[in-house]
């Protein structure tokens, strides 16, 4: 799975956690450009995200993510 | 030396012309004066604390580049360890050491083991909560790569020891801070004159409100047993206005002090008491806190207990609020007081709405019904568990607040003086007192839509407007004083 393709389903997971069907993410979008995603709602989209994939992120590597393309690149390494 | 004294309003002065007119262009001369001046006040309290505070600074700069020497978590991770738990030590003996003595002794003796074990005489360094939790940030965020270590001594040390926040906070990260310290500040007039309200606003509510509330509830809480249910009630809400007087009024003051320096310090209270529920409130209370625990404490315990839906949510959230009870000193009361705060979020987590945001309240007319008896129950939330912070021990806070539930009514007796309300505000200092309880809030609800309300409030008014009501803040503040007590928070 490429970049491109991880971001499309990532996209989906938020929309469906944060109940926003118009929500677009890019790569440098971050938690403040998207409302409703907090220190809370950030736990839901890790385990939805981990679920989507089927993998497992170590605590550091989520608490290190500044942008959406962080996110990928975890992702992407477990693929 | 406190802020609200002669003798530091004699040491600012003179740092002021110093630290602007003396230090030329030069960015390292203004941190050189800066360094000196911090340590000077530090020295001033008791000078053999000065050299924990630099042996502190010293130890996590070099813990600091330590970690930033290697991106190999496995090589950082024995540098961030040995700085926790050094930090954590330092903080654990001088604050909790008589604590846990006390209290094994009386676990022991519950057990009816006879253990004789003697408390030890310690000195509570002031400021060691405050600035051991800026190194511990400083230290978490390198390792969690947010942050470069500084390999400016002079650059930290100012940093750890910056005198306006030093003693009370607010806790200044240091990724906001060393920024601000890498750079030559230019003096900016409109900054230094925003500085000044705000010191005025804040010392307005430290003497004025605090200091005369302090000697009320000083009182009240110390003859509970002898006095009505609603003497007590007002015992309460007095606390309550003192407590947030006392320390968001030391907190502007050190904000204010900071902005004449030429420094952004972080805002550490955004109109508590106007909050909408119990997570409302803690958003907007010591914000320097508690966002430093949401960072550290919270979200890393949520993110390790997250397979658990709601309950790990919880269970963060006491743990959370049992270090901030605890943040504040040894005592049981301060446990209990977290805890109660964490079960007042249970509701909030399982309805979804601990995070949920509020609108802020725009204008300055009142708010519609809801909103309103939203507000006034969490603030009669927080008053009752105010209680339980104030009280001098558990068995104290339990009595009160019995005395309360039962609608007590002892006898007259020998101190009769608050037995009725109309004794407590029937003098005219008392209504002054309340009366200016009332501007307070009036004020900063018009304010409150930014951090300095007498902005808001003088921003349609001419000059000469302006300067009456500073002249008559003034005038209030000489002639409406309390009684001198000392900064709640200094015991923190």
């Amino acid at each position: 799975m490429n970049r491109e393709e991880i971001l499309t389903k990532i996209n989906e997971v938020f929309r469906y956690v944060l109940d926003d069907e118009e929500l677009i993410l890019n790569e440098s979008t971050t938690a403040s450009d998207v409302e409703g995603w907090d220190s809370l709602t950030h736990i839901q989209l890790v385990v939805a995200v981990e679920k989507q994939f089927n993998i497992r992120f170590t605590s550091r590597e989520i608490q290190q993510w500044n942008h959406v393309g962080d996110l990928i690149t975890s992702v992407e390494s477990k693929l | 030396m406190i802020l609200n004294s002669i003798e530091f309003l004699f040491f600012f002065c003179l740092f002021f012309v110093f630290y602007w007119f003396f230090a030329g262009k030069n960015q390292r001369i203004q941190n050189l004066f800066l360094l000196i001046g911090s340590y000077v006040f530090y020295a001033w309290w008791d000078w053999r604390f000065l050299f924990l505070l630099i042996l502190s600074s010293f130890a996590n700069y070099i813990l600091g580049i330590q970690i930033n020497k290697t991106e190999n978590t496995q090589k950082q991770k024995p540098f961030l360890y040995i700085g926790l738990l050094y930090n954590l030590l330092i903080l654990v003996y001088f604050k909790y050491m008589n604590f846990f003595i006390t209290s094994f002794v009386d676990l022991f003796s519950f057990l009816n083991i006879d253990w004789n074990f003697h408390t030890l005489h310690i000195i509570l360094p002031l400021g060691i909560s405050f600035y051991t939790f800026k190194n511990l940030s400083y230290l978490i965020d390198i390792y969690n790569g947010k942050l470069k270590a500084t390999t400016d001594c002079l650059n930290f040390f100012s940093y750890v020891s910056f005198f306006p926040t030093l003693m009370a906070g607010p806790i200044d990260r240091a990724r906001d801070f060393l920024p601000q310290l890498e750079k030559y500040r230019q003096f900016d007039f409109d900054k230094a004159t925003s500085g000044l309200k705000q010191i005025l606003w804040g010392l307005f509510k430290k003497m004025v409100i605090a200091d005369n509330c302090a000697v009320i509830t000083n009182q009240i809480f110390d003859n509970y047993t002898t006095l009505p249910f609603w003497t007590l009630l007002f015992g309460a809400f007095y606390y309550t206005i003192q407590i947030y007087a006392d320390f968001s009024g030391y907190s502007d003051m050190a904000i204010g002090v900071g902005r004449l320096l030429g420094f952004n310090v972080t805002r550490n209270f955004n109109y508590p008491y106007f909050s909408q529920n119990i997570a409302h409130y803690w958003r907007n209370w010591h914000i320097s806190l508690t966002s430093w625990l949401t960072e550290y404490v919270f979200t890393p315990l949520s993110i390790r207990f997250r397979d658990h839906g709601k309950w790990g949510i919880i269970l963060a959230i006491v743990v959370n609020f049992t270090l901030v009870g605890i943040w504040h000193g040894a005592n049981w009361t301060f446990v209990l007081f977290g805890l109660i705060h964490a079960f007042c979020f249970i509701p909030l987590i399982i309805n979804n709405k601990m995070n949920k945001r509020i609108k802020p309240l725009k204008g300055t007319a009142l708010p519609p019904l809801k909103v309103g008896i939203n507000i006034l129950l969490t603030f009669i939330l927080v008053m009752f568990i105010n209680i339980v912070f104030r009280a001098d021990s558990v068995s104290h806070a339990f009595a009160y607040l019995e005395q309360i539930f039962t609608f007590s009514r002892p006898e007259l007796s020998g101190s009769t003086d608050f037995y009725f309300v109309t004794d407590l505000i029937g003098n005219p200092r008392e209504i002054l007192v309340i009366l200016m309880i009332g501007v307070c809030f009036i004020v900063e609800w018009i304010g409150k839509e930014t951090d300095i309300p007498l902005n808001v409030l003088t921003r349609s008014w001419n000059l000469p407007m302006r300067w009456l009501l500073y002249y008559g803040l003034l005038f209030i503040l000489f002639f409406l004083t309390g009684d001198r007590q000392e900064f709640i928070y200094f015991r923190f």
